[in-house]
């Protein structure tokens, strides 16, 4: 800082390694302060590493990270803590102790990332990062651009002998099983609370048949079928038998805006779905797709995006929202049914395959972080010195995720100045 | 700095299985003179990189070659400050895309490595490009978001001068009658409230860091980041101020609703919403036309937005304006307003803003598509729907209309800035997003391309309150990051860390005014005599400039024309006819990252290519591409960003430019009676490293079909 | 519906939201419109269906779209939609706040529709019953309770009540028809196509369909509303063929009652009170136990269900009273019956009653105009 370059650095906690912490820390890194970040998965990224690509742009999001990725290689005054979880805030602005879980990787510094404890792994483990729709092994990497290029041994999936198979197939010694949660107290000036989202468990949507019928999939989950790292390499095949999607439907608002799931509009999800129409489009030049929603929300200049996705004809938009999914007799298709409320009739659709628009649940709803206010929706409430960033606080889409981190940064940096 | 050179071999990852490491120990020792010359089972292992670390103590190597992995792996372990380190993918480029212990594993893991080493050799450690420099931040434009700029900037210490072209701070909230509020509880909890702008401004006036220029605009900009010289004309006298960064918080003026008059506008009781708070402001709803008190008020959202004629984006706020509106119109209990909407817009928690705003028995919504507003009896007005869910084609019967018009960015037809650069007064590409000074970059949301203004509020995006002061909050801090780094002579994003510049040999420029028409930020302006004159300050690094001069004089301590052209002249050229050498120049930041994924994935890429990473293919200079072919390569590949409208470059232009470059290599592949084909160009995103071994594999096949380089064996 | 009012001018009128609002429908205002009702709703038509339609229409207070729009009786109130609603909107709750307007809307006199509706009228309306009953029994010289075996005709003779209930049935039944006629032509008047085909056998199909409740058992969220509904449908039905066998009792044979037990009008008459009395409850517990899912209900349809269950306990309590010939309590009980009798009766036009009507009526226009078949 301009007048007190003399003190020490100002120290920031950065709690979450998505896309909107990654941009804090290296925002406040770049103006300074020493950043610790903690990161709950193996990796950083977030919900940002699993998209295949970002509206309005359709590129990729790999490409901002990997920036990113390149600014914390290069900035000494970034730490980083992969699994880890926070587990007591106290203190107050400008002085904060905060004691940190750090979960046992199994895999230690030496690693190379040279792949030969996953060859050798007998175990597999479902692929959490492709939500379930393949498998990895025991040891792995969570996906190809990961970063810290560092493996990861599912402890809970790799018993005994898959212990040893990895640990003897690792020429560097970086297998270590025997490796034991730690626990770190750490002083910092200020945090940053960029604990992101999940995707609403749908499950709980009763009407809309995920897990009930086959070929229901979520938005998140379109996106690691569209991915050519995901399950399919990228080539959009429905679930249940493989085919290539030729028909598909959009459920906007699947739990959003609903009282009884997410009584807030998740922002994103109108966007992500006119996205993904064009992934099923480009891929698939004679498919068709059609869109239930409530309200198309591209505020911005995103109405251009929409604008763009509506001249398609084999895209059509159906206002009213989508209340009964079933399976087709005799067949894996959907049938979907709503309302055309500008035709005023219920209409019933059949599709190969139906996306769930589902929206955003902030990790306050299901993991709170003790020591951080939350509202009622488990959104963080900011105070002096501790503010938070992204979805943590509100849903928002990923460029205003970015801006508001950098807007945090500035306010954790004022936090106990002067000292 | 007197170089003395280490090279490292790893051996692990099974590079030692797969290539002769002995000999390539023997070709740095011998061939290149290498010092020190050293291979380890595991380099970034504790003993590896102490055997690095006892070398720098004990044999005095300041400047090392690691050849092993990827520069994007074991990035700690090969940290040596004060050193030069080159970091020479091995394993990525030689072993994992290669048949191991072929001839060409070989031959490649050995010019890579030659490669690594004369960069090296060529390379100087960066010093930093230090000027006097202040730290005082220009905001430009005194509402809601400068002011929220300028306070945060100076709690954070730094001055600020504030100029505001009208007579008052506070910008359009000045302007409005109430704000809207989501209430916590929306039972009890109003949702209008007083805008307090009166004590934000009050804050700013007595702030001593924030000096306020009101009735005032700046006149002229001049510098660079550091060291502006800003020209502020207030009330008839202008002043010079000395400027370290900018935030431009211009705002916003309402569309001209004199266009709208196929919504009425122009007929006595039609009026825009900004005309509404007016209206409102002076108590009861009074009707233009009789000031009768509306009771019926209809509110006819996007009047205007989403309109391919008129503005065609949306302007994100005004349907929380006409539900706040309509709480103006609800003061009176006997008063309906009612919003005509094609989707209401409340994003995230607005949601609950609409909620309760829609949960009053005087506030009516329906969708469709308004088509007009005709004149009904006594003053009173249709307004006419089609698709509307009421049933189709309906007239709504009002007796006031207010047009929820939307904005329009005070960049769109004003530079504002007035810079005096070469490239012009304001921020380029505004036309990409229809007037706003916007970032392209989804991650990057502050970055325009000029460097040390960051744009903040409705000048940038279509916005609302609460919104706006986030986003001054985070250009304010781009502000300081920029003041910062430029104080101690680092670069700012995209390569925040870099301390290298651009050092142009100046007497052997020709006065081309490539570089100055070619710099992607606007960085050269020229002198009086039409002299290219490097502004550092404003230099983003990406080399540009150092690729599109002919005459190869602009470098970088770390990067030049003469390094890369040596580089690739180093490069192995088989004289086996059926074996050729293509050289691929790939853009560091995407294209580089991809390829080392797809080696990750142990994917095999043709033998005939050498991977040499560039910061930006922008600064790919035409020499190159001659050096190359007249040594006999058979072909240039270049991997860069997608480019057009949507580009991915980080440097802007990069990609583009190189493209365009390459549209006039004919002439130099002429001159040495070449194809033109030899050479190419891919646009290569970074999640596309799946398509890299076909992509590679297509190129050498066209080239192989072109056949032979006849300067092979030359 | 898009064609069918191509062009027309929309007044919103904003007494008519409050009017429905007052009337029972307080979440209307809380609709988006997103269709989930419509589309959770297996009663509705496919084409044009309810109640989304319904929710802006009474959003925006367009009275004659609801007032003259058979759809409303189309309605069950299954309250599936309003268990979905994302919103917390009930419409099921604003269909019924908007049949209880229709009823006040189209029976005559206004000014009885206006006080069924309210319940500060409450005493008022019940005041006609008492004094007109207690001016027979005090112009009869009945001054207490009466002696010896517990007789009814001591203090209510049977001119008397066939005087006064034939009166309150046939202003029910006057009512009613002027209703009905007002109702068919608004109806008529709002919808494009005009009635078709036999009426007999539309006035037949629904019945039958009232018989067996097929549209009310697709209810889901409170799918036993219909058994009980089913249950009370019958009683009265019950009770209504015992009231016409007393007549002809009476008229017909001279046979004065009371009858012994085991007469089977007698039974039939016992047996429809006891199913009245456990349906009405079923119905009073159904409609608390789906508050949360379905909404309280409002008073109009409170008022309508505790009157039928005190008319059921009081019957039946006068009959056991008399049994038990416990006089002192007997006399009272019965006088109680019968001033709920009559308030059931006289006021049937005007209160939750006319549903049955006004059902009828506006399902046989659906059939006829070939909106429901």
């Amino acid at each position: 800082m301009s007048e007190q370059s003399s003190r020490r650095p100002h120290r920031i906690l950065v709690i979450g390694g998505g896309f909107s912490g990654l941009t804090t820390a290296v925002d406040a890194a770049e103006t300074g302060a020493e950043v610790i970040v903690i990161e709950r998965n193996p990796y950083l990224g977030g919900r940002v590493a699993q998209l295949n690509k970002y509206f309005p742009k359709l590129c990729p999001p790999l490409c901002g990270l990997e920036l990113n990725f390149k600014r914390i290689r290069t900035n000494p005054l970034v730490t980083l803590h992969t699994m880890a979880e926070v587990e007591t805030i106290t203190g107050g602005p400008g002085d904060y102790t905060v004691t940190v879980k750090l979960h046992p990787r199994y895999v230690n510094d030496n690693c190379t990332a040279c792949n030969a404890c996953a060859e050798a792994c007998p175990a597999e483990r479902p692929n959490d990062f492709n939500f379930g729709m393949d498998r990895t092994k025991a040891a792995y990497l969570p996906f190809n651009q990961a970063f810290p290029q560092k493996y990861v041994i599912d402890g809970a999936s790799c018993a005994a002998d898959c212990g040893k198979a990895c640990r003897e197939a690792c020429r560097y010694g970086a297998v270590d099983l025997e490796m034991k949660a730690e626990t770190r107290e750490l002083r910092v000036d200020s945090l940053v609370v960029a604990t992101g989202w999940d995707p609403y468990d749908p499950n709980r949507l009763d009407l809309l048949g995920f897990g009930k019928v086959k070929n229901v999939i979520t938005n998140m989950m379109m996106e690691r079928l569209a991915s050519p790292t995901g399950p399919t390499a990228g080539k959009i095949l429905r679930p249940s038998d493989g085919k290539p999607v030729e028909n598909i439907v959009f459920v906007q608002c699947a739990g959003s805006r609903d009282e009884n799931h997410l009584p807030y509009c998740s922002s994103i999800c109108c966007l992500a779905s006119l996205k993904q129409v064009t992934y099923i489009r480009e891929q698939n030049p004679g498919s068709k797709a059609r869109i239930f929603y409530i309200d198309i929300r591209t505020p911005g200049k995103y109405e251009k995006f929409y604008g763009k996705v509506k001249e398609d004809p084999n895209v059509s938009f159906t206002k009213g929202k989508v209340a009964r999914i079933v399976q087709a007799e005799g067949s894996d298709d959907v049938i979907v049914e709503a309302e055309d409320m500008l035709t005023g009739a219920k209409v019933k659709v059949q599709a190969d395959m139906v996306v769930l628009a589902t929206g955003m649940e902030p990790t306050g709803a299901s993991r709170k972080v003790s020591g951080v206010g939350y509202n009622g929706d488990g959104f963080v409430l900011s105070v002096q010195g501790v503010s938070a960033a992204g979805c943590s606080k509100n849903p928002m889409d990923v460029a205003r995720s970015a801006q508001d981190a950098t807007s945090a940064v500035l306010k954790a940096i004022k936090t106990g100045q002067g000292r | 700095m007197d170089k003395n050179i280490g090279l490292y071999i790893c051996t692990g990852c099974s590079i030692g299985e797969s290539v002769n490491v002995e000999k390539i120990v023997n070709i740095g020792k011998n061939a290149l003179r290498v010092p020190v010359v050293k291979s380890h089972f595991a380099l970034c292992g504790k003993e590896g990189t102490g055997l690095i670390r006892n070398d720098m103590q004990a044999e005095g190597v300041n400047t090392v070659v690691v050849a092993a992995c990827s520069p994007r792996v074991k990035y700690e372990e090969f940290d040596f400050p004060g050193c030069i380190v080159e970091r020479v993918p091995v394993r990525e480029l030689a072993i994992w895309t290669q048949e191991p212990n072929s001839e060409e594993a070989q031959l490649a893991a050995e010019d890579y490595i030659r490669m690594g080493v004369i960069k090296v050799q060529k390379g100087d450690l960066p010093e930093p490009y230090l000027m006097e420099t202040v730290k005082s931040i220009l905001v430009i434009g005194g509402g809601i978001t400068g002011m929220t700029a300028a306070l945060q900037a100076a709690d954070a210490g730094y001055p600020v001068v504030l100029v505001e072209k009208e007579d008052r701070l506070g910008g359009f909230v000045n302007r409005l009658h109430k704000i809207g509020k989501i209430p916590a509880d929306p039972a009890k909890d109003p949702l209008i409230a007083d805008s307090g702008i009166e004590n934000t401004i009050k804050a700013v006036e007595s702030n001593p860091k924030i000096k306020v220029y009101k009735s005032a605009k700046v006149e002229k900009t001049e510098g660079q980041p550091g060291a502006f010289d800003v020209t502020i004309s207030s009330n008839g006298s202008s002043e010079t101020v000395r400027i370290g960064s900018v935030v431009l918080a211009a705002g916003w003026r309402p569309y001209d609703a004199s266009k709208l008059g196929h919504l009425g506008y122009g007929m006595p009781n039609v009026v825009t919403n900004i005309e509404f708070e007016e209206i409102a402001r002076q108590g009861k709803i009074a009707r233009p036309s009789d000031g009768k008190e509306a009771k019926k008020v209809a509110f006819v959202q996007c009047a205007g937005q989403r309109d391919p004629d008129h503005l065609p984006y949306c302007s994100a706020m005004c349907c929380t304006t006409s539900l706040k509106q309509a709480q103006y119109v609800r003061q009176n209990p006997a008063a309906a307003a009612m919003i005509l909407y094609k989707d209401i817009r409340t994003p995230g928690n607005l949601e609950y803003f609409y909620k309760a705003a829609q949960n009053d028995p005087g506030v009516m919504l329906t969708k469709g598509e308004v088509t007009g507003v005709s004149e009904a009896d006594g003053g009173n007005l249709y307004v006419e729907m089609q698709d509307s869910l009421l049933g189709g084609q309906v007239k709504i019967e009002a007796d006031m209309v207010v047009l929820a018009t939307g904005i329009v960015p005070a960049t769109a037809d004003d530079p504002i800035l007035m810079l005096q650069y070469r490239q012009g007064p304001g921020l380029p590409d505004l036309d990409l997003y229809d007037g706003f000074a916007d970032s392209n970059f989804i991650c990057f949301q502050y970055e325009t391309r000029r460097t040390g203004v960051y744009a903040a509020g409705c000048v940038r995006q279509p916005m609302n309150m609460a919104e706006a002061q986030e986003d001054a909050t985070g250009a304010a801090l781009k502000a300081i990051q920029s003041v910062e780094h430029v104080a101690t002579g680092i670069a700012v994003h995209p390569r925040a860390w870099d301390m290298t510049y651009p050092d142009p040999y100046m007497q052997r420029c020709t006065s081309c005014k490539r570089c100055t028409e070619e710099c992607p930020f606007g960085a050269i302006d020229e002198d009086e005599k039409g002299t290219p004159f490097y502004k550092p300050g404003r230099c983003r690094r990406c080399a540009t400039c150092m690729g599109a001069c002919p005459e190869r004089i602009v470098s970088f301590k770390d990067y030049h024309v003469d390094m890369i052209g040596s580089m690739l002249k180093s490069v192995s050229v088989p004289e086996d006819e059926d074996k050729p050498r293509i050289i691929v120049l790939a853009c560091e930041n995407d294209a580089y990252p991809a390829i080392d994924t797809a080696a990750l994935q142990k994917g095999r890429l043709d033998p005939a290519i050498r991977i040499i990473q560039l910061r930006c293919l922008g600064s790919t200079n035409l020499v190159w591409i001659a050096d190359a072919l007249s040594r006999g390569v058979d072909g240039m590949l270049l991997l860069g960003c997608k480019y057009g409208e949507n580009y991915q470059c980080h440097f802007a232009k990069g990609s583009e430019l190189a493209n365009y470059r390459l549209g006039k290599v004919q002439e130099t592949l002429g001159r040495l009676q070449l194809e033109a084909e030899r050479v190419g160009m891919i646009q290569l995103a970074i999640d596309e490293y799946d398509k890299i071994p076909s992509l590679i594999t297509g190129f050498v096949e066209r080239v192989k079909e072109i056949g032979p380089n006849p300067f092979k064996g030359f | 519906m898009p064609e069918q009012i191509a062009g027309q001018i929309i007044k919103p009128d904003l007494n008519f939201v409050k009017d429905i609002i007052a009337s029972g429908g307080e979440s209307l205002k809380k609709c988006y419109q997103c269709s989930t009702c419509t589309v959770v709703c297996d009663v509705t038509p496919g084409e044009t269906p309810f109640p989304r339609k319904e929710m802006l229409y009474a959003q925006w207070g367009l009275k004659e779209r609801l007032l003259n729009n058979p759809d409303v009786w189309l309605c069950h109130q299954c309250s599936d939609c309003t268990a979905h609603c994302p919103r917390g909107a009930k419409p099921g709750e604003v269909l019924g706040a908007v049949r209880k307007m229709t009823i006040r809307e189209y029976s005559a006199p206004r000014f009885l529709a206006h006080m069924v509706a309210d319940s500060k009228y409450l005493l008022l309306l019940m005041a006609l019953p008492v004094l007109l009953l207690l001016g027979v029994i005090v112009g009869r010289g009945v001054t207490g309770i009466p002696d010896g075996e517990i007789v009814y005709t001591k203090i209510m003779p049977v001119p008397a009540i066939d005087v006064i209930f034939t009166a309150a049935a046939v202003f029910a039944v006057l009512s009613f028809l002027f209703g009905i006629r007002k109702y068919w032509a608004a109806m008529k008047v709002g919808t494009k196509a005009a009635p078709r085909g036999s009426l007999a056998e539309d006035v037949v199909a629904v019945i039958t369909e009232f018989l067996t409740h097929r549209r009310f058992r697709k209810c889901s969220v409170t799918q036993e509303r219909s058994t009980s509904h089913l249950l009370v449908f019958y009683a009265f039905a019950g009770l209504a063929l015992t009231t016409t066998w007393a007549i002809v009792y009476l008229y017909g044979f001279h046979r004065e009652s009371p009858y012994p037990q085991y007469d089977p009008m007698k039974l039939v008459g016992n047996v429809s009170a006891l199913a009245l009395l456990f349906g009405i409850s079923l119905v009073v517990v159904n409609r608390l136990k789906n508050a949360e899912k379905a909404g309280k209900g409002s008073y109009f349809d409170w008022l309508f269900l505790s009157v039928i269950f005190i008319i059921a306990v009081t019957g039946l309590f006068s009959e056991l009273l008399r049994l038990g010939n416990i006089a002192v309590l007997a006399y009272p009980v019965y006088f109680i019956h019968l001033v709920f009798v009559f308030f059931l009766f006289a006021y049937a036009p005007f209160s939750k009653m006319a549903h049955m009507v006004y059902r009828t009526t506006a399902l046989v226009f659906a059939r006829q105009t070939g909106r429901d078949r």
